[in-house]
């Protein structure tokens, strides 16, 4: 008894197996084909019938998404129909029971042919696909033959797995190696340029030298701030998921980057104005140095792109629900959620800096954290970010639990908004001190 | 609805499914070409290239299976609908894939070019919008989805934007730089076929509502001139 295969086992119980349990041991043949029923456990009394109600719920509850496909002939495309699917793969094709081709589940080619292969030929095959989508997936399908069902029907396994995120992972790394790159061998050749030219022709003209030493310094310096903001951007992600544990007052914060930020907004020509802060403290759970460089990376681009003349207005609000703290202040302007928190309830503080630069179209809105993403038709010359800055503060903000959106009407300045969770103690901080 | 007939109802399944595997074979047409172009990877593209020939059998073969059973089976109303749409799409579905050739034939020519790594992102992301699209529209299409297929075609402008914004980049690139032009004139052309492609999307939303409920979808979409607006951005 003990060596009879599970499933001769199963055909000579005294009791029926019903039609997908049939499937469902072809399933555990094709994985482990020598499994017997001591590999369950038993060695000499027979299961119990018990079991078999397991093993159909072990595949419905399995991950990922598990079919059975069934076809007769290799020309009647409708005929090949899915005979079994377990929940997995009832929500990821969003199937329903009237409609069982297999096509409404699957209908990239090179999947359709490993199915084929699979039903027709006895063979196994693995493709991957993509959908494209709102989200797009990378899955990857087996097919497996499995043996024919009673009137000569065709059966095939056909298993799915979605590998989205290792390929996300996978193309990000390539994407940001080959941008970084990029970007410092622009800065690179230019000082590469300039130093032969300061050995060649340029040699003994000391007003030259002056003028080209400038531009070396400059760009020097851009690659060394490149440089510094691609180490605190992989500090940050290192830390992402770690929950900051320090409280910040966001006023004094506030008060910080105002200071320091002084000099070079004077230097720009441009004003900046703290408006309304209201009384009382704005504690807010966080790391005040990630804080500080959300702020600043703010208020620097506001100052950048204000201009001469211009104004950059920072405002602080406490107590705000996150619709209040995302609500649109300007009827007409074009407004995007950059980042949302997952669970926005509590109270937020919300940090506000607008500029009166030349705003932003709409269609840039999505891309502005997108590293390296510099909007088009900028004057490069006098702009030295790094294409880095709102990168960081999205990366930043999303540890703290926090959102950021933009909003802009073009000609008329850009705002950019940062909320923060208040503190759940922050009361009792305010009466300590 | 019953048929008495089973073979009828079989047909008209089968042509369904033979829709859905075309569609199917457009949808990997357009993701492969765009990852052709993205990926400067050429085999990718040849392959697009040679799988042209299946599109274009499979369109034929839906188109007479159709017409017999047009003229055997004289079907009515819905079925008469199903029939129809199901030539239509895939008159559809067979000029996405010729355009997706021309995807993969441009890309041959690029290959041989200076990288132009923002714009070929630009088109990537162009092209992902595009083909999410055709996905969506199918599968309203394959399971019969009204309100899927009215949200494609209602939002037809977000594809003709990101066309405008891609034309006015690659004008820029090519004022900045004589050098680009030809690898940009491509682009461009590569540009207006996914504009296109998403054209025969909505065009497929709308036949895909006709089969469904036997009632053309109201023609009052918010509709912008794309040359209209590219000359007043100018």
């Amino acid at each position: 008894m003990s060596d009879m295969p599970l499933k001769s086992w199963l055909t000579t119980a005294p009791f029926r197996v019903r039609g997908w349990l049939d499937g469902l041991f072809d399933v555990r043949r094709t994985i482990a084909p020598t499994a017997t029923a001591a590999d369950f456990g038993r060695t000499s009394d027979p299961p119990a019938v018990d079991l078999l109600a397991p093993l159909y719920e072990v595949v419905e509850a399995l991950p990922d998404p598990v079919m059975v496909i069934g076809a007769v002939e290799p020309d009647d495309f409708a005929g090949r129909r899915i005979l079994f699917a377990n929940l997995a793969a009832r929500e990821m094709f969003r199937l329903s029971a009237e409609n069982t081709l297999l096509v409404a589940a699957v209908r990239n080619p090179e999947v359709l042919d490993v199915v084929d292969e699979a039903l027709f030929k006895d063979r196994l095959g693995q493709a991957a696909y993509e959908t494209g989508g709102a989200q797009e997936r990378y899955r990857r399908a087996w097919a497996r033959p499995l043996s024919p069902a009673q009137g000569g029907m065709k059966r095939a396994l056909l298993l799915v797995r979605d590998e989205t995120d290792a390929r996300r992972n996978e193309r990000m790394r390539a994407d940001f190696l080959a941008n970084a790159s990029h970007e410092l061998r622009t800065p690179l050749a230019s000082l590469a340029g300039f130093i032969d030219t300061l050995r060649g022709h340029a040699k003994d003209d000391e007003a030259a030298r002056n003028r080209f030493l400038d531009i070396m310094d400059r760009q020097a310096w851009r690659m060394a701030r490149l440089i510094e903001d691609l180490m605190s951007l992989s500090r940050i992600e290192l830390n992402e998921h770690i929950a900051p544990q320090g409280q910040v007052d966001l006023r004094l914060a506030l008060a910080d980057v105002v200071d320091a930020l002084s000099p070079q907004a004077r230097e720009a020509g441009v004003t900046i104005r703290q408006t309304a802060v209201e009384k009382g403290r704005a504690v807010v759970t966080g790391d005040r140095d990630q804080i500080v460089q959300v702020v600043q990376n703010l208020v620097d681009n506001a100052i950048k792109y204000a201009g001469r003349g211009g104004t950059v207005d920072i405002g602080l609000e406490v107590g705000l629900a996150a619709e209040a703290a995302v609500t649109l202040r300007k009827p007409h302007a074009a407004r995007l959620s950059l980042l949302t928190p997952d669970h926005a309830d509590g109270l937020y503080a919300a940090i506000r800096v607008s500029d009166t630069g030349p705003g932003l179209s709409r269609q840039v809105l999505p891309r502005l954290t997108e590293r390296f993403y510099r909007v088009e038709g900028q004057k490069s010359g006098e702009r030295l970010g790094t294409g880095l800055g709102l990168a960081i503060v999205k990366h930043i903000m999303n540890r703290h639990r926090g959102g950021l959106a933009v909003e802009s009407v073009e000609g008329e300045g850009a705002e950019f908004l940062v909320y923060f969770p208040l503190a759940a103690n922050a009361g009792a901080v305010t009466k300590a001190s | 609805m019953e048929h008495t007939v089973k073979a009828y109802s079989e047909e008209l399944n089968n042509l369904t499914a033979e829709v859905t595997r075309l569609g199917g074979l457009a949808e990997a047409q357009l993701s492969d070409s765009i990852d052709a172009v993205a990926h400067r990877d050429l085999p990718v593209a040849h392959q697009v290239i040679d799988r042209d020939d299946k599109l274009d059998l499979l369109q034929a073969e839906i188109e007479r299976k159709a017409i017999r059973l047009i003229a055997l089976r004289q079907p009515v109303a819905q079925d008469l609908r199903h029939t129809v749409a199901a030539m239509k799409i895939s008159m559809q579905l067979e000029r996405c894939g010729d355009l997706a050739k021309n995807i993969a034939k441009r890309c041959l020519v690029l290959a041989g070019s200076e990288p132009l790594p923002p714009l070929t992102r630009s088109i990537e992301r162009m092209g992902q919008l595009v083909t999410s699209r055709v996905k969506e529209v199918l599968d309203a299409y394959s399971k019969g989805d009204i309100e899927r297929a009215a949200s494609v075609w209602s939002r037809d402008d977000e594809v003709d934007e990101h066309y405008d914004s891609l034309f006015r980049e690659l004008l820029t690139y090519m004022m900045a730089d004589p050098r680009t032009i030809n690898a940009c004139a491509h682009l461009l052309f590569i540009a207006k076929n996914l504009e296109r492609i998403g054209d025969h999307a909505t065009n497929i939303a709308e036949i895909v509502h006709f089969e469904i409920t036997g009632e053309e979808l109201q023609s009052d979409r918010p509709k912008w001139d794309s040359l209209q607006r590219s000359a007043a951005v100018e």
